[in-house]
């Protein structure tokens, strides 16, 4: 039995230092990576100077068109991330605060996504590369249940989220494999429409969100300018009352949910094609630049 | 608690310490907490369900006894018949009275009779197939008075409950392992060792190759009406895979895991997709279950001894039973059937015995024949598991309708966001380890052992799937 605790130590020990030693790998490739999606593309980057950033959801991502507002003459990039809620918005700016960005303006796509304060798993976990490396990232994780497993446990981050941070997308990173997340200054254009489309907003609640809150605080501590609004829905949608109760909470987000009514401008009941975005986009910069 | 799983990393050192350290007195605490420990196991999926495993182990214990015990041959007769018909009877019931009630609603309103079927809402209690075999193979053996019924009923519980075998086998036999159980179980390290590697390789195979060929084989299979010709062939290779590796797996596992507690168990698999036919092919896969339909149900119905016509009539039986044992479904059977068709030609030509002994090649033009007949029977086994894995034999004939009808072989971007070809340098690469390593259990034993085993090691944690969590396919068998 002896023989076999000490087999057994060495092969846990061993594990321990693969473990060790393929996180550090991991990481230090995504440290040099700056071209596959929007978040390491802010983390690894160097002072940018916008007139518009654009953060949210999809809802921001589908639905604003960069190159509209670059037409205008403002230096402007669609942070907006399919599937991110605002606890990745949040964090994103920070990041951007943090790394000296010079921003006029941040217009928040906030609607459906002031429902929760989750972090949405498949953009949260694009993050965790850096949770070593960033005291901001660190901080802002450390609220979640999950936080000594991913922050303590070597490699445990790429393991649980290997799907968007694992093997594949180191391999991609190593071999600076591009996307087309950045083309279009980020935006990214929906096509077609389905036909029958539907929501059901009915479960949806707004809450008082503290990443929201945290947007604002950080908008306000560094004079940039908060254009929060909320973004059009099809017209088979129930529950819409949900944008009043949220301008209820939130008096000062702007409800653009009704300026797109015509179904064909949308690909998808929560998401504008890209004729929706144009006529959006322009009504945006007419109210607001 | 899944073999692959955080909880049971937790579980399997407590059990062994608890075994080994704490309850090493005798055989009978060995037993005692390896009991413990496996209805414990059992009851994370549903406790429920406990009952009833509890109920078909006494069942078999207690009539077994009686079987011995009588004198009349009618009396013998009642009990085995009586412990058959309640085992059948509740596997019957959990697994296939929904699919009888569907397709004879089906018939009859195929004739013009609107009837609508009458389902039962329940869960398939997990393993029962497996424990339900287990204890239908001693109590048939006792009939046959094979075996000795055992008194003991620990020792005859843990034969049925034995957490490493007891929700997707291999389905032990009662003169293999009761006599293991039967003595206290000293410690032995090589033993030990193995099991370890074993459990790794195992663990590779189901997080590597079965849930990553899983991944891509859902994507084709679920879209499969908008995939091209490549696509359709990969998906079946992909999927060919996902059920080895998955399946195999497991039983590698199971297997690793049992000798840490002194106790061999069967071997379930060995190496089938390199096999040169088909009858090979099942001497290799599943080997527990199709050894047991040969000796409790091929055999008993005449077998190989009444002329080429029985001989056929058995075949069919059996294949037709095994597809119908891995689920209430025509895919199933259809699966079965296929097998048994390509088992015909050769039992007509009474070849089904030529290839015995493990395959090796030469650079001769020989082994160009026998690499071709491995290709061929791979190839018909591939075709075979669509129907397995199809929802319907329908959607199975689309499939492979497609599949010859399509003939674009270009790559093909997959719901799953990966390429189809994509995985094709991962399945190379095991392949050609299993062959290297074809004469033993596992890659990882022998020379460089340390060094093969970081190379496993780096495999589960680099490129396994973790947050696609997948389920082991014969959990629900």
């Amino acid at each position: 039995m002896k023989k076999f605790i000490g087999f057994a130590a060495k092969v846990l020990i061993l594990i321990l230092l693969l473990l060790a030693l393929l996180d550090v790998l991991y990481t230090v490739v995504y440290l040099q990576a700056s071209n596959r999606g929007k978040i390491d593309y802010v983390y690894n980057s160097k002072p940018r100077i916008y007139d518009v950033v654009i953060l949210g959801s999809s809802r921001a991502n589908n639905h604003f068109v960069t190159q509209l507002f670059e037409e205008k003459g403002l230096k402007a990039f669609n942070y907006g991330m399919s599937g991110g809620h605002l606890f990745e918005a949040s964090l994103l700016l920070k990041l951007m605060i943090e790394r000296k960005y010079k921003i006029q303006n941040v217009i928040i796509e906030t609607d459906l996504n002031l429902s929760n304060e989750k972090r949405a798993e498949g953009i949260a976990s694009k993050f965790l590369p850096y949770i070593h490396s960033s005291r901001l990232i660190e901080n802002h994780f450390s609220q979640e249940d999950d936080f000594s497993e991913l922050f303590y446990i070597p490699f445990y981050r790429y393991l649980k989220f290997d799907s968007s941070i694992g093997f594949r997308e180191m391999y991609k990173c190593l071999t600076f494999q591009p996307t087309n997340t950045l083309k279009n200054g980020g935006f990214y254009a929906l096509k077609g429409n389905n036909g029958k489309m539907k929501n059901n907003l009915s479960a949806l609640k707004p809450i008082q969100n503290k990443y929201y809150e945290e947007i604002k605080q950080i908008c306000a501590d560094n004079k940039i300018n908060l254009i929060a609004v909320m973004t059009p829905m099809c017209s088979n949608t129930k529950g819409l009352d949900y944008f009043k109760k949220a301008n209820k909470i939130y008096p000062e987000i702007h409800n653009y949910e009704n300026v797109v009514d015509n179904d064909k401008y949308f690909s998808s009941c929560g998401h504008m094609n890209n004729e929706g975005a144009k006529l959006f986009t322009s009504r945006i910069i007419k109210d607001f630049f | 608690m899944f073999f692959n799983s955080l909880s049971f990393a937790i579980f399997l050192p407590i059990v062994f310490i608890l075994y080994w350290f704490v309850f090493n007195k005798n055989k009978s605490t060995q037993n005692s907490i390896l009991i413990i420990a496996s209805y414990y196991f059992y009851s994370c999926w549903d406790w429920r369900f406990l009952f009833l495993l509890v109920f078909s182990t006494f069942l078999v214990y207690y009539t077994g006894i009686q079987i011995e015990k009588a004198k009349k041959e009618s009396v013998r007769k009642f009990w085995f018949w009586l412990t058959i018909t309640i085992n059948l009877g509740l596997l019957g019931v959990f697994k296939y009275y929904n699919f009888f009630s569907t397709s004879f609603s089906d018939f009859m309103n195929g004739f013009g009779l609107q009837t609508s079927p009458i389902l039962l809402n329940v869960l398939l209690p997990v393993g029962i197939s497996f424990y339900t075999f287990h204890g239908l193979s001693y109590v048939i053996d006792i009939y046959l008075k094979r075996i000795k019924a055992e008194y003991n009923f620990v020792d005859y519980s843990l034969f049925v409950s034995y957490f490493p075998l007891l929700v997707a086998g291999p389905i032990e036999r009662a003169t293999h392992l009761l006599p293991q159980v039967k003595v206290k179980r000293d410690f032995d390290f090589q033993k030990a060792k193995e099991g370890v590697f074993q459990f790794i390789w195992g663990l590779v195979k189901k997080v590597v190759i079965a849930d990553t060929c899983a991944t891509y084989a859902n994507a084709i299979f679920d879209n499969h009406e908008s995939m091209n010709s490549l696509s359709l062939v990969l998906g079946a290779v992909y999927f060919a895979f996902q059920i080895y590796g998955d399946f195999s797996g497991y039983s590698d596992m199971a297997l690793g895991m049992s000798k840490l507690f002194g106790i061999d168990l069967l071997r379930n698999f060995n190496y089938p997709y390199f096999s040169r036919d088909i009858a090979e092919f099942w001497r290799r896969w599943h080997i527990s279950l199709s050894s047991w339909f040969r000796d409790y149900l091929y055999i008993p119905l005449g077998g190989s001894s009444g002329g080429m016509a029985m001989k056929i009539r058995n075949t069919f039986i059996i294949f037709l039973v095994s597809g119908f044992w891995h689920g209430a479904n025509w895919t199933f059977i259809a699966w079965g059937f296929i097998n048994a068709l390509y088992f015909l030609p050769l039992l007509v030509l009474k070849t089904n015995r030529s290839n015995m002994e493990m395959v090796s090649l030469r650079w001769n033009l020989n082994s160009v024949r026998v690499f071709f007949n491995i290709l061929s029977t791979f190839a018909l086994t591939c075709l075979a598991w669509i129907f397995f894995r199809a929802k319907s034999i329908g959607d199975a004939f689309d499939y492979i309708k497609r599949m010859f009808s399509n003939l674009s072989f270009d790559a093909q971007y997959l719901e799953n966001e990966r390429y189809n070809y994509e995985l094709l340098l991962i399945i190379f690469a095991f392949v050609a380890v299993e062959w290297n390593f074809k004469n033993q259990v596992e890659p990882i034993s022998g020379k460089n052992s340390w060094l093969k085993l970081s190379f496993c090691l780096i495999a589960i944690v680099a490129l396994g799937t973790f947050s696609d969590y997948k389920e082991f396919i014969y959990f629900q068998f």
